[in-house]
């Protein structure tokens, strides 16, 4: 084995010296990205390639959105993107698949032009995966200034005891992991991975139990409201005064509300006769190289100019997009952004999602069940979630 | 044609004196070549180098891996001068399984032309001894216009099946008896073999996998056989009362139910889904009426959860159940009705006697069909409750879910592609069992000439 590493290692360096001395090299890279995004994609691929005539570039173009990105590289690494974007909780699958080369290459510039909670984001193992590309794939809340004050809106009971006032509704949908979450990282709970990779989950703590019973009193009071992003858009400002979901229904929500349009970090709740903050995921899209590509020095250098902090800049002007780049995100159009104004703020109560897939049909049931306004005993659904998650 | 016996064939073969069919035995085509056969024996050398080719060239690579799927996942190795970890490729389990089942395929295949060729060679070797006509390639390839033509008929189909359906099969069944699963994915990291471990998970050894299977399969039962049943009982009620001398305007009822299908399924589908949720039309229409004060639960509790996916299968179910007895109706013969009438028959004696059993023995054998793709209703369910509530109790499952949507959860969700395949086995011998044991006693089998 060792005999043909090194001969491998000797034809690589061959390879290496052909190519410093041929002229305009073909350079084929396939890049994915969602639907939406494909325009700014293809501006951005084609302004790298201006700045680089020394090669030939040619790039191709999927349409595999963010979401479906680690489902369809396992499908086939080979037939894959060479460079790809994904969101950070598909980092651990796909490094066990062995699917990301590790950022090597300018490492140091990378961690220092991006924020902490991005880099840790794309880091696993201690290892730095990818290139962040934004950080705004987190939840706050939004709310209507005429009903509530900025005052109210620091408690969860402040916003309860208005929104009952008023005969409104506040939204949050329980029934999903991402946010049910919220509740139990605010409290001190843990849900992370170990060194070996496995779940680890107290929500079944006494910590936890407080947390769950906030949840519960939560989902009894005559204000909540759950239901999925569509009905937050369509009630806001009717129903609906508060309402927490993430970036991308920003415009929606603006629309609606008009000069009553505010949003903040979360509120604090009461858990066992005190005020705690909501935690929350801190989400980060992450642009990776694929370890089948032909040219990984040439994928990361364009990955690299993708997630660069002019490329923050334009996608912050076109798509609306938290830029995860230092400076693009402290520039004065994005810093008057409601909605990545109040992110920011509840992103240091964020932790990384590292979670896996094991955790998140369990906590909708969870969920579920306290939205049924279920009189179960809480220790029992917690200890059934914790032992579905931490399950191997 | 004679059926020998192919391995007396082969002895046969191996202890004639004639040294071409001997020397077929190692390569082919031979005596094909020496009495006269020569395209005919070349084909058969060229198949053979082709094959050797192939096995050394494509298929040993993957076959010699085959007791392992794999000893070496892909390596990294630090290259100075690009300051990255060059990645060295190394074995994929995935590809080795495939392609050695491809590798097993191609070899089983091979076998049969070798075997062939051996007849073929002992064929011609006794027609030349005996100064018989041999047959020219052109002649050859004129029987199978004639008395062989079922071969030419046959021989895409059977290649078809063989490539698209029966392999994958067999690669998928072999999956089950893997850890293929989001732990182990290929490149990164290989799969092997473990026997029946998944199986012994389903049924004994994982108590919450287990208890998951048996929920799920029982509400699948019960499912298909409530799907089934009401769609069948209503539609032919709706069909006799829509056929009834007694109704008007029969096209207009008729084409008003037909509505239901004129909109794709899954489109009817989401938006029944929307509107159930709790704040929803209908719960919000039902608040404002002020029948109800709270949103009532249709997708939350389990109990009425199941119940609106039954009532909702039945909107969708019942015009097609109702236009195929309307066509069946209008089949019985009218003077069975009159003589019936005339020996005193009143009109529920004449349903039971003449009409439904009628009905039955036309439409038992659909009605299988139906039943088994009850079982595997995916759209209705997945489209309505995604087969929700999840349930803490459920591994990756909830209480309106069927064995075919927990399998879909399993693979596309999380890549649990062993547990699935597992599932998908035990599915596939629940509905073969079903739909052959209660086929072959339907009257539409067994007294098939009656109502010719």
């Amino acid at each position: 084995m060792k005999k043909f590493v090194s001969v491998l290692l000797a034809a690589l360096m061959l390879a290496g010296l052909c190519g410093g001395a041929a002229q305009a090299e073909n350079i084929a890279l396939k890049v994915w990205g969602s639907q939406d995004d494909q325009a700014l994609i293809k501006e951005l691929c084609e302004a790298f390639a201006a700045g680089r005539p020394e090669n030939a570039w040619a790039f191709t173009y999927g349409v595999v959105g963010e979401a479906d990105a680690k489902a369809r590289y396992l499908e086939d690494p080979t037939a894959a993107a060479d460079v790809f974007s994904y969101p950070d909780d598909q980092i651990i699958d796909l490094v066990n698949a062995d699917a990301l080369y590790e950022v090597t290459r300018n490492h140091d510039a990378i961690v220092a032009a991006n924020s902490a909670g991005s880099v840790n984001a794309a880091t696993y193992g201690g290892v730095l995966y990818g290139y962040p590309m934004t950080a705004d794939n987190g939840y706050f809340m939004y709310y209507d200034k005429s009903v509530l004050t900025e005052e109210d809106v620091q408690t969860l009971d402040g916003i309860l005891a208005a929104a009952n006032k008023a005969g409104k509704k506040v939204f949050m949908d329980i029934s999903n992991g991402w946010y049910v979450a919220s509740f139990f990282l605010g409290n001190g709970c843990t849900l992370a991975l170990d060194e070996a990779g496995n779940q680890i989950c107290d929500f079944n703590s006494p910590k936890g139990l407080a947390a769950a019973e906030a949840i519960r009193a939560f989902c009894n009071d005559p204000a909540f409201l759950t239901g999925d992003d569509t009905l937050l858009q369509g009630g806001i400002g009717e129903s609906i005064c508060a309402g927490i979901s993430g970036t991308w229904i920003a415009a929606a929500v603006k629309e609606r509300l008009g000069d009553n349009y505010a949003a903040c970090k979360l509120p604090t709740f009461t858990a066992g006769g005190e005020q705690v903050q909501m935690g929350s995921f801190l989400g980060c899209k992450i642009v990776g190289v694929n370890t089948q590509t032909a040219y990984p020095v040439e994928a990361m250098d364009l990955a690299e100019y993708l997630t660069g902090e002019a490329a923050q800049i334009r996608r912050f002007e076109v798509r609306g997009y938290g830029p995860s780049n230092i400076n693009a995100a402290t520039s004065s159009a994005v810093s008057a952004d409601a909605a990545l104004s109040a992110l920011a703020a509840q992103s240091q109560y964020g932790i990384s999602q590292h979670v896996l897939n094991a955790y998140w049909t369990p906590a909708e049931a969870f969920g579920a069940e306290l939205e049924a306004h279920s009189t179960a005993d809480l220790q029992g659904l917690l200890d059934q979630l914790v032992a579905q998650t931490t399950a191997k | 044609m004679e059926k020998g016996n192919p391995l007396r064939e082969i002895a046969a073969a191996a202890g004639t004196k004639d040294w071409s069919v001997r020397l077929s035995f190692v390569i082919m085509g031979t005596a094909a070549i020496r009495y006269g056969q020569v395209i005919k024996g070349a084909l058969y050398l060229a198949a053979q180098v082709l094959f050797a080719l192939f096995f050394a060239l494509f298929g040993w690579r993957y076959l010699r891996h085959f007791g392992t799927l794999g000893e070496t996942a892909q390596l990294r190795v630090w290259d100075e001068q690009a300051q990255i970890y060059q990645r060295v490729p190394g074995d994929n389990s995935m590809l080795i399984l495939l392609f050695s089942v491809l590798t097993v395929a191609v070899t089983v295949a091979f076998l049969l032309v070798w075997y062939c060729n051996l007849k073929g060679a002992r064929r011609v070797a006794r027609l030349a001894a005996q100064g018989r006509h041999i047959n020219t390639f052109r002649e050859d390839i004129s029987t199978l216009l004639d008395e062989r033509f079922h071969i030419t008929l046959l021989s895409a189909p059977m290649l078809t099946v063989a490539l698209f359906t029966a392999l994958p099969i067999v690669f998928m069944i072999l999956i089950a008896f893997t850890n293929f699963d989001a732990n182990h994915q290929p490149p990164g990291r290989l799969f092997t073999w473990t026997g029946l471990a998944n199986v012994a998970d389903v049924f004994l050894g994982n108590e919450i996998k287990a208890h998951t299977f048996f929920g799920v399969l029982g509400w699948t039962l019960v499912w298909a056989v409530l799907a089934t049943f009401t769609n069948y009982l209503l539609g032919m009620l709706l069909a006799i009362a829509i056929n009834h001398k007694a109704v008007r305007l029969k096209k207009l009822w008729r084409t008003c139910f037909m509505i239901a299908i004129a909109i794709p399924q899954f489109v009817s589908l989401l938006l029944i889904s929307r509107a159930l949720e709790s704040s929803g039309a209908i719960n919000v229409a039902l608040q404002q009426l002020g029948w109800i004060s709270t949103p009532l639960p249709f997708m939350t509790n389990p109990a009425l959860a199941r119940l609106v996916v039954v009532l909702v299968n039945m909107w969708i179910g019942i015009p097609y159940t109702m236009m195929t007895f309307s066509g069946v109706l209008m089949n019985i013969p009218g003077d069975l009705y009159e003589s019936a009438e005339i020996d005193g028959a009143g009109p529920v004696r004449r349903f039971f006697t003449i009409t439904l059993p009628y009905m039955v023995f036309v439409t038992t054998p659909a009605t299988i069909t139906t039943f088994v793709g009850n079982i595997n209703n995916f759209n209705v369910i997945y489209l309505l409750t995604a087969g929700g509530p999840f349930a803490l109790d459920y591994y990756q499952a909830g209480k309106t879910d069927l064995l075919v949507t927990w399998l879909y959860k399993l693979t596309v969700n999380q890549q649990d592609y062993a547990l699935a395949s597992t599932i998908g086995i035990f599915i596939f011998m629940i509905v073969s069992v079903c739909s052959l044991s209660v086929y072959n006693r339907t009257g539409a089998v067994r007294k098939e000439e009656m109502f010719q």
